[in-house]
């Protein structure tokens, strides 16, 4: 529906690029990328093999970032994550070893099977942009950007993230399998050669970081953060729902908005940006009752409920 | 600023206020029905106890509050005047042990005001939170403003209280009350989160309405009630009222069978007349001079009775002409509700004004007046009474005893007659009583206070009616000691003709309650009395009232009088303190609702004049309104854009644009409400086969989510604009 639109041309770029690589994702890419801009991170559920890690290595190699991976395991020490320091005899003295944690874009394959202690050593890295280790804090890089990924189909020796740390993903998005058409064009282009080695980086990450400084100055009407809170709101009040979305969800309703409207070359933010992004911030935010359960409703049905009933701002708020 | 059930402070404060209105009407009927005074206490009470809750005080704090304002107003009220307050405290706490054991005997009578206040205070805190719970918790007030006006309308009808005012205010509040209440129900029952816009929306037309609903029922001339006034006829299903028949208990009244006293009596409320008066007096309707031993009947009618004619004086002697009485002449207006053939008259009477059609009729041994009108006994409604007011010199009432009294011996015989077998110990008692005094004002004196000194008890219920062979008078001076007037009067009747006394028995009414000011009293069938007369040689006649909690005004002049007499105090009554009843027609309101029935009448005149035309042009109007708004499609796009032309300033775009959504949601597209402004142009474009409305709106976009308007985007976008609003004309 956007496709009207003109884009910002740097970020166009960095889509093609990806879209080289991920066929028919044009969607994800874009959320992808509206995380990695408003400062935020992603949380990718979906089944092996979809292509969630060829989608972030095309994306960091699109933009010239480092890019790392950690595979978790349920014997992974929080120290694999964050690096260790060593002694070394020759000089008399330890020696930090950085560990994955210290890129710029990292995938955290397979978070949930990871030990919570573990976990919680890449979240908090998430949330601070540091990590501490033997009492000296090393700045994590800028831009600094997860994407976690969690297998819905394992149950068995998993440790589910809980809510709280839920909360610290900007987005939550799914991959999904893609169509027979989008299917053979992938088969067609994996014959030869691997499509990610052709492809380059067509911003630098200072132009990135720029990127994300202007997106700060992108303008949202008091109207659209009546409208955002409002969202929040419904969500609180709503009868299927046990834990709303907190402010922090507002807050993230809003970043992500501004991104989404600075990638579209728009310096302020529409009630369409909102509502095209609003699924993707609550959904995990939300906590359904169980009798909610039981009938069959997910969040994603009281997301699309609460976004057809809350009014959209039409008119100048009378002050 | 919200509370927990929603409500924000404001309109809380509004529904506690409404609600304190509903229950002041409670009130308001106390005070003028019910011998309550200083009902302003309670009313303050109310409105502190309401205030408390609304502020949420700590119900700690609300209770001792509470309490404090009840025990204070209560000493104040009681004890104040006569004890310092730590006295009074332990007098109240005696106070209150004395009426729980009454109350656990249910001796409800019993109660003393000071605990009826206390439970009446009682009552209204439980009121306060009944109705903090149907406004804040149940949000529901129907029940209790039914019950508002049901219990308004009885007292209406019932009683003399006026509830003109009362219906209107109750009507009111009741109805902002549920309006309100409807209004939050609603918002809890769809989980709407309501904006201030949201409750104006709601609160203005509930407002409207209820000044339009009681603008006209005020102004609007009232229809004739429907049924007959029911007060009537539940007073003639009533008519046994002082009527003896022997099933034992009677309503109390008048009624001129005196043959067997005793037994209880039911009170009655029923109002025999009203009377305006200089002074307080008690009223006469007929005298008995012979006791049977169980009631009193008159001698034999063997006099002829005398006529005489309004005007005329009465021929009645009651007072002897000479210096011994110092007289007044004074005159009270008397209006009769329920129709005697008798009329009332006070001791002392001259003479009777009226309708002149009228004459009277004396029958000298009663000394009862009956009315006439060519020969009827008809229905007098209103008649003045002149008569002289005594004023008795105690030198002069003195000068009687037994031994020398110069009365005619029929006469003295007469009025000292006791049955054959009256019981000695009734004689012995009289002797008793009246040893150590000479004289015969002295010696009734005694037996006067007698019955009070000895602490017999004023009852209306459990009074026993004399066995076969038992007397009357003996059986309530040593038995029963328990009784309502005719006990009292009759027993000291026996007791002083027992000491010789001539005296005789006096039927008729206290002077009743005061109503309407400073000398209007209402007498009712619970008024109807009977008490003593004396009669002193150069003296005449000389009320004596025996009964408990009743006072006479007599009055004595001790001039002459020696010291030891000084107990004989001039019996001026303490007037019991009654409230200054208001006006229940309120004299403004009945002003203003003149003029407005003026307005309305003139309208009223006009419309009947010219009504045929006045009413084919009013169908014109309302078929053409009708026709033109059915039709607004067609013209009122054209309207719009002849309106948006007139200027080229860019906020007239805003408004255009605003103004196209409405008609295009009048055409039929109506924009969803999680619908945003782009996705719904597509939908417009759509349908008519333009880029038009995503141009528009993409301009309007800025304007609204960007904070910024392109100079001259008006007129660059008016050409695109009334495409679009012409569109809808199809």
């Amino acid at each position: 529906m956007m496709m009207t639109e003109e884009m910002h041309p740097a970020i166009e770029q960095v889509l093609v690029n990806i879209e080289k690589v991920m066929i028919g994702k044009r969607q994800v890419a874009e959320l992808s990328i509206v995380a990695l801009l408003a400062d935020g991170h992603v949380l990718l559920e979906d089944v092996p093999g979809v292509g969630k890690t060829m989608m972030v290595r095309a994306l960091a190699k699109s933009i010239g970032a480092n890019f790392r991976r950690i595979q978790f395991t349920p014997d992974l020490l929080p120290s694999d994550v964050t690096g260790v320091s060593i002694y070394n005899p020759k000089e008399m003295e330890f020696q930090f070893r950085p560990g994955p944690i210290m890129g710029n874009i990292i995938l955290a394959d397979e978070i949930n099977r990871t030990s919570p202690k573990t976990q919680s050593a890449l979240l908090e890295g998430m949330e601070e942009s540091s990590v501490t280790i033997d009492g000296v804090t090393h700045m994590l890089g800028k831009p600094f950007f997860v994407m976690a990924t969690q297998n819905p189909i394992e149950y068995e020796g998993t440790y589910p993230l809980p809510e709280a740390q839920l909360d610290r993903f900007l987005l939550k998005m799914k991959m999904g399998y893609p169509s027979a058409k989008d299917e053979i064009e992938v088969l067609n282009r994996v014959q030869k050669q691997a499509p990610i080695e052709t492809i380059d980086s067509v911003i630098d990450l200072e132009e990135l970081r720029k990127l994300q400084e202007e997106i700060k100055e992108v303008y949202v009407d008091d109207s659209i953060k009546r409208y955002i809170v409002d969202l929040a709101d419904s969500t609180r009040t709503h009868g299927s729902v046990y834990l709303g979305v907190s402010p922090r969800g507002s807050i993230a309703l809003m970043k992500a908005a501004q991104a989404y409207a600075f990638i579209y070359n728009r310096d302020y933010v529409l009630p369409d940006d909102v509502q095209h992004l609003a699924s993707a911030v609550f959904v995990h935010r939300i906590i359904l009752k169980s009798e909610a359960k039981f009938e069959g409703i997910t969040a994603e049905n009281v997301v699309e409920r609460i976004l057809a009933r809350t009014p959209v701002p039409v008119q100048k708020a009378v002050k | 600023m919200t509370n927990p059930n929603g409500y924000n402070r404001l309109s809380t404060l509004v529904l506690y206020v409404f609600g304190f209105f509903l229950l002041w009407e409670w009130i308001r009927p106390v005070e003028q029905l019910t011998d309550t005074s200083n009902a302003w206490v309670f009313i303050l009470f109310l409105v502190m106890a309401l205030m408390l809750d609304f502020f949420s005080i700590h119900w700690i704090v609300r209770f001792v509050l509470n309490s404090g304002f009840i025990l204070l107003t209560l000493y104040f009220l009681y004890y104040s005047e006569t004890y310092g307050p730590f006295q009074s405290f332990s007098i109240m706490i005696e106070e209150f042990f004395y009426n729980f054991s009454v109350m656990i005997q249910r001796v409800w009578p019993e109660l003393t005001d000071m605990f009826r206040s206390f439970l009446f205070f009682i009552l209204l805190w439980l009121m306060t939170y009944l109705i903090q719970y149907w406004l804040i918790n149940r949000r529901q007030i129907f029940l209790f403003f039914l019950m508002t006006l049901i219990y308004i309308t009885v007292l209406d009808t019932y009683t003399p209280y006026a509830a003109d005012g009362a219906i209107v205010r109750t009507v009111i509040s009741g109805f902002a009350v549920m309006g309100m209440l409807a209004f939050y129900r609603q918002l809890e029952k769809e989980g709407i989160k309501k904006g201030k816009s949201f409750t104006r929306k709601w609160m203005l037309p509930l407002t409207a309405f209820i000044i339009a609903s009681a603008g006209i029922g005020f102004v609007a001339p009232k229809a004739d009630p429907l049924w007959p006034d029911p007060v009537p006829y539940f007073t003639s299903f009533n008519e046994r009222s002082g009527v003896n028949d022997k099933s034992g208990i009677r309503k109390i009244g008048y009624g001129e069978d005196d043959s067997s006293l005793g037994g209880p009596f039911l009170p009655d409320n029923q109002v025999v007349m009203q009377a305006e008066m200089e002074h307080r007096h008690y009223w006469k309707v007929e005298t008995k001079d012979i006791y049977t031993g169980k009631g009193w009947i008159s001698t034999p009618d063997d006099e002829e009775s005398i006529p005489f004619g309004v005007g005329d004086s009465v021929p009645i002697e009651s007072f002897v002409d000479n210096e011994n009485i110092e007289t007044t002449e004074h005159m009270s207006t008397v209006r009769v509700f329920m129709d005697y053939p008798h009329i009332v008259y006070p001791l002392g009477v001259n003479r009777v004004e009226g309708d002149s059609q009228f004459s009277f009729e004396l029958n000298p041994v009663l000394e009862r007046i009956q009315k006439f009108q060519g020969g009827n006994k008809v229905f007098l409604p209103e008649y003045e009474v002149y008569y002289d007011r005594p004023r008795y010199s105690v030198t002069a009432l003195s000068a009687a005893n037994n031994e020398e009294h110069g009365l005619d011996k029929e006469f003295y015989d007469r009025y000292t007659q006791l049955p054959d077998d009256l019981p000695q110990r009734v004689r012995d008692l009289a002797a008793e009583i009246v040893e150590g005094s000479d004289s015969w004002f002295d010696q009734i004196r005694e037996i006067e206070r007698y019955f009070s000194n000895q602490g017999y008890i004023y009852d209306q219920v459990n009074v026993a009616i004399p066995a076969e062979d038992d007397d009357y008078v003996d059986q309530f001076l040593f038995e029963t000691q328990r009784g309502y007037c005719d006990n009292f009067s009759t027993s000291m009747i026996v007791l002083a003709r027992s000491a010789g006394i001539p005296t005789r028995w006096v039927k008729g009414y206290t002077e009743g309650e005061r109503i309407e000011g400073n000398s209007t009293y209402e007498v009712t069938n619970n008024n109807a009395h009977s008490w003593v007369e004396a009669y002193f040689p150069e003296v005449g006649w000389v009320s004596f009232e025996p009964t408990r909690g009743f006072t006479n005004s007599v009055q004595y002049n001790f001039d002459l009088a020696s010291d030891d007499d000084n107990q004989t105090q001039e019996q001026t009554p303490t007037e019991p303190k009654k409230p200054e009843l208001e006006d229940p027609s309120n004299t403004s309101a009945k002003g203003n609702e003149f003029t407005l029935e003026k307005v309305w009448n003139q309208a009223k005149e006009i419309a009947s004049k010219y009504w045929k035309v006045s009413l084919g042009v009013l169908l014109i109007i309302i078929v053409l309104i009708a026709l033109l708004y059915y039709k607004r499609g067609k013209w009122l796009p054209y309207v719009y854009v002849v309106w948006y032309k007139r200027s080229n300033d860019d906020k007239q775009f805003v408004k255009a644009y605003l103004t196209l959504l409405e008609e295009l949601d009048r055409y039929g597209l109506p924009r969803g409400e999680g619908q945003t402004l782009r996705e719904y142009a597509k939908v417009i474009d759509h349908t008519f086969s333009t880029r038009d409305m995503s141009r528009l709106t993409a301009k309007y976009e800025q304007y609204l989510y960007r904070g910024s308007l392109e100079k001259g985007t008006w007129s660059d976008m008016r050409k695109l604009w009334e495409n679009l609003i012409k569109s809808t004309i199809a």
